[in-house]
C-alpha cells in the first residue's frame, strides 16, 4: 500500500511539474504579414497622446471614417501620457514590440533613426497625392530632422504665443499689449497685484516639464541661442544667461506663484481660469479649453521681441510607421489619411490646432479664430529645438529638474546654463 | 546502507522553485549582468561589457550621494514615526472600547490604498494654491501665507515623509496589536503585585516580550521603504531640483527616463548591498540578544 502511494505520488508530481511547461512553447505570431492590398483584414496599432480626454472621441470619427474607406483596415488606439510618451515608446521599440505607426515630436527623430526604429517614407510620400497640399516649410523641417530622408508625416502644427486676461489688462491701466520684451516684463510686474480683492501673479511661469518652451523665448529675447546653423550647440553664452536670469527672477520676485518650480500645462491652466494668473505661454491647442471656461475674457498676443532677438516654440505633432510593423501598407495608408484634408480639418477644429494642409488653413473656420491669427502672425519667427541624438533625453529628464534647482537658488544661472549646455552637448 | 532518495517531494515543490527562479533570481541575475554593462535602448551601437565603469559613474556622481542622503533620511524618519505611531495605536486598540473591531478595520484603510492614489490625494492636500492643508493652518491663524509644501526644497521631502508614515502607521498598529495580544497576563498581573507603574510596566514587560514583532516589522518595512517609489514620484517626481531624489526614483529615473539600465542597474545593486549592510548589523544585534 505504501509502495502504491509512493508510486502515485512520483506520478502525481511529474505531471504537475510537466505541467509547469504547457504554454511556454515559443510564441507564434498571429500578425501575418498580409498587404492591405488583397483586401485581408488587417488590424494596425497606433500610439498618441491626447492633451484632452474628449479628443478621443474626434479620433474614433476619424478611425471610422478611414475604415469606410479602407474596409479591410481597423485601427486600434492607444493613449499614453505625453509626459512618458517617448520614453513608453522607445523601451517598447527596443523589447519587440510597440505599435505600427505612432504620433511623434520632430526633435526625437535622430534618437529613434539611429536605433533605425522609423520607417523612411519619401517613396511613400512622392507618391501620394495629397503631398503638395500640405505647407511646404514642414517638408522642409521633416526632412532636415530625418538628416534628408522623410520619416515623418505632418499632422498638426502650434505656435507658442501668451494667453492673457483682458479685464486684468484693463484693470491695472494697461492700454495694448505689450510690442517689447522689456514691455511684457514690466506688464507682469504690474499684473502681480490685488485685483477685484483676488491676489494675482503677473505671470504663469512653468517650472516642471514643458516649461523649456517658455523659456526659450525669455533666452533668445535676450541674444541666446541653442545651436549656430550648423546646428554646434552654443547655449552656453552671457546672453543665455541674462535671459534665465529674467526668467528666474520672475519667480524670485513674486511675479509667478511660488507653485512654479512644479507647476505644468495643467497647473497653469487652472490657475488662469481661476483667475490667479494674468499671462501664460502656450499654443492654440488649449484654446478650446481656455475659451470654454473663460468666454471673452480671453485673448492672446505673439511673443514680443527682446533686445537680442524673437522667438517661439513652434509646437509639432507627426504621425511615424514603425520600421518593424507587419502591415506596412496599411500604416502608411493611415497616417497618410491623418494628413489628408478631411481628417486634419475634423481633429484641429476640435482641439484648435494648427491645419498642415493649405486648403484646410484658408477655410473660415480657421482664418477669423482670433487665436490662429495670432499663431499664423507667430510664425516667422517660430522655431524649433536643434535636433541632435541629445534633444529629446535633454527635452524629457534634464531642463526641468535643472531649471528647478536655479528657480529655488540651489545653483546659479551661470551654472544652470552650463549644465543644459553640456547636457545637450551629450558632454555630461 | 544506501539512503534511498525520495524524489516526490522535490518535484512537488518544483514549480513553486521554478516560479522563484524566473520571477526573482532571474531578473536579479541580470540586473547584476547589465552593471556590468553599458546598456542604453537609446544608445544600442555601443552596448557591451565594460567591467566596473558603470560603478565607478555612480560612486563620482553627486547626485548619488544625494539621493544616498535623502534614502537614508526617508527611511530614518519615515519607519521611524510609523513606528511610533503605530506602537501608539497598537496600545490604545489593545484595550476595550466600544466598536473596537469596527475602529480596527478602519484603520487599514491607509494601507489597502493604492500608493499613486495616495500620493495624487496628498499633493492636493498639500497644495500651495487650493490645499487644504494651507487652508486649515491659515484659519487657525498658524501661517499668513500659503506655503508651497511641495514646491519648496526645504519641505519637500518632510511633506513626502508625513505621507509614508500616514500609509505606514495601519502596518505597524496591526503587527503590533497581535505581538501585544502574544504576551501573557500574568506578566501584568505580577506586575500589578509589585506595584509597577504603567511605564515601567510598558519598558520592562511589554516592548522585551515583543522584541521579535518589532524586530521584524521594522526589517520588513525599512526594506519596503527605501525600495518604494510610488508615494515620491505621484508627488513630486523626485524634484523639485533633486530634493526628493532617493536611490529608488533615481534608479527608476535612470532606467525609464533616459533609458540607461546599465547605470539604472548599478543603482539598484549598490541599493541592495547598502540594505544588506543594514541588515546584517540588524540581524547580528538582534541574535547577540537572543542569546
Amino acid at each position: 500500500m505504501v509502495k502504491f502511494v509512493r508510486a502515485l505520488s512520483a506520478a502525481l508530481a511529474a505531471v504537475i511539474v510537466a505541467s509547469s511547461f504547457v504554454g511556454c512553447g515559443s510564441k507564434t505570431s498571429s500578425n501575418n504579414a498580409a498587404s492591405s492590398n488583397d483586401n485581408t483584414p488587417v488590424t494596425i496599432t497606433h500610439w498618441l497622446w491626447v492633451d484632452s480626454a474628449d479628443y478621443m472621441q474626434t479620433m474614433n470619427k476619424i478611425a471610422d471614417d478611414f475604415h469606410s474607406k479602407y474596409p479591410n483596415i481597423t485601427v486600434k488606439m492607444q493613449t499614453y501620457a505625453y509626459s512618458d510618451f517617448s520614453n513608453t515608446l522607445t523601451t517598447a521599440l527596443a523589447g519587440g514590440g510597440g505599435p505600427d505607426t505612432a504620433s511623434f515630436k520632430l526633435t526625437w527623430t535622430p534618437a529613434y533613426t539611429q536605433n533605425n526604429y522609423l520607417l523612411a517614407l519619401d517613396d511613400a510620400v512622392d507618391k501620394w497625392e495629397g503631398k503638395s497640399e500640405i505647407l511646404p516649410m514642414l517638408w522642409d523641417k521633416m526632412k532636415e530632422a530625418g538628416g534628408g530622408k522623410i520619416y515623418t508625416m505632418p499632422w498638426t502644427w502650434q505656435v507658442l504665443y501668451v494667453y492673457y486676461r483682458p479685464s486684468y489688462f484693463k484693470a491695472v491701466g494697461i492700454d495694448s499689449v505689450p510690442k517689447t520684451f522689456d514691455e511684457f516684463i514690466e506688464d507682469i510686474k504690474k499684473c502681480t497685484t490685488t485685483i477685484n480683492g483676488k491676489k494675482v501673479y503677473g505671470f504663469g511661469l512653468r517650472g516642471a516639464s514643458g516649461g523649456q518652451e517658455p523659456w526659450g523665448s525669455f533666452i533668445q529675447a535676450y541674444g541666446g541661442r541653442f545651436a549656430d546653423e550648423n546646428n554646434k550647440v552654443i547655449l552656453n553664452s552671457p546672453e543665455t544667461v541674462k535671459g534665465t536670469q529674467v526668467f528666474i527672477d520672475l519667480y524670485k520676485n513674486g511675479y509667478a506663484p511660488k507653485t512654479a518650480v512644479n507647476d505644468g500645462l495643467a497647473e497653469l491652466k487652472t490657475m488662469f481660469n481661476n483667475g490667479q494668473i494674468a499671462m501664460f505661454i502656450h499654443h492654440i491647442g488649449s484654446s478650446v479649453d481656455m475659451v470654454k471656461a473663460n468666454g471673452d475674457d480671453i485673448d492672446a498676443f505673439p511673443v514680443p521681441k527682446g533686445p537680442g532677438g524673437q522667438w517661439t516654440s513652434m509646437g509639432d505633432t507627426e504621425n511615424v510607421v514603425i520600421a518593424s510593423t507587419k502591415h506596412q501598407d496599411a500604416a502608411i495608408k493611415w497616417v497618410e489619411y491623418l494628413a489628408s484634408a478631411d481628417a486634419v480639418k475634423k481633429w484641429d477644429l476640435a482641439t484648435g490646432n494648427l491645419p498642415v494642409v493649405s486648403s484646410v488653413a484658408e477655410a473660415a473656420e480657421f482664418k477669423d479664430n482670433k487665436f490662429m491669427k495670432v499663431s499664423m502672425e507667430s510664425q516667422s519667427y517660430a522655431g524649433i529645438f536643434p535636433i541632435l541624438p541629445t534633444t529629446a533625453n535633454w527635452v524629457n529628464n534634464v531642463w526641468a529638474p535643472v531649471m528647478q534647482q536655479a528657480l529655488m537658488g540651489k545653483i546659479s544661472a551661470e551654472e544652470a546654463v552650463k549644465q543644459l549646455d553640456a547636457q545637450l552637448k551629450g558632454q555630461a | 546502507m544506501k539512503k534511498k532518495i525520495h524524489w516526490a517531494p522535490y518535484l512537488l515543490i518544483m514549480p513553486a522553485v521554478l516560479f522563484v527562479l524566473l520571477v526573482v533570481a532571474y531578473p536579479v541575475l541580470n540586473s547584476i549582468g547589465m552593471s556590468f554593462q553599458n546598456y542604453n535602448l537609446m544608445i544600442p551601437g555601443v552596448r557591451g561589457f565594460v567591467g566596473f565603469k558603470n560603478y565607478i559613474t555612480v560612486l563620482t556622481d553627486s547626485l548619488f550621494y544625494q539621493s544616498l542622503l535623502n534614502t537614508v533620511i526617508w527611511v530614518v524618519f519615515g519607519v521611524g514615526f510609523q513606528f511610533i505611531f503605530g506602537f501608539i495605536l497598537a496600545l490604545i486598540l489593545n484595550t476595550s472600547f466600544h466598536a473596537r473591531g469596527a475602529i480596527r478595520a478602519t484603520v487599514l484603510v491607509p494601507w489597502v490604498t493604492p500608493g499613486v492614489l495616495i500620493g495624487l490625494m496628498w499633493s492636493w492636500m498639500y497644495d500651495g494654491n487650493y490645499g487644504v492643508i494651507n487652508d486649515v493652518l491659515h484659519k487657525l491663524g498658524i501661517i499668513n501665507k500659503f506655503i508651497p509644501f511641495l514646491a519648496n526644497p526645504s519641505t519637500a521631502l518632510p511633506s513626502v515623509i508625513v505621507t509614508i508614515v500616514w500609509q505606514g502607521i495601519p502596518f505597524f498598529a496591526i503587527m503590533l496589536l497581535a505581538g501585544l495580544q502574544a504576551i501573557p497576563n500574568e506578566l501584568y498581573e505580577a506586575a500589578d503585585v509589585d506595584g509597577c507603574s504603567r511605564i515601567r510596566k510598558l519598558f520592562n514587560i511589554t516592548i522585551p516580550s515583543m522584541k521579535n514583532t518589532i524586530f521584524v516589522t521594522t526589517m520588513l518595512r525599512i526594506i519596503w521603504v527605501a525600495n518604494s517609489i510610488d508615494v515620491i514620484f505621484s508627488m513630486t517626481g523626485g524634484g523639485p531640483g533633486y530634493s526628493t531624489h532617493t536611490l529608488s526614483v533615481y534608479a527608476f529615473k535612470k532606467a525609464y527616463g533616459t533609458l540607461d539600465f546599465g547605470i539604472a542597474s548599478t543603482l539598484s545593486i549598490m541599493l541592495t548591498l547598502l540594505l544588506m549592510i543594514v541588515e546584517f548589523f540588524y540581524l547580528k544585534n538582534f541574535f547577540k540578544d537572543a542569546e
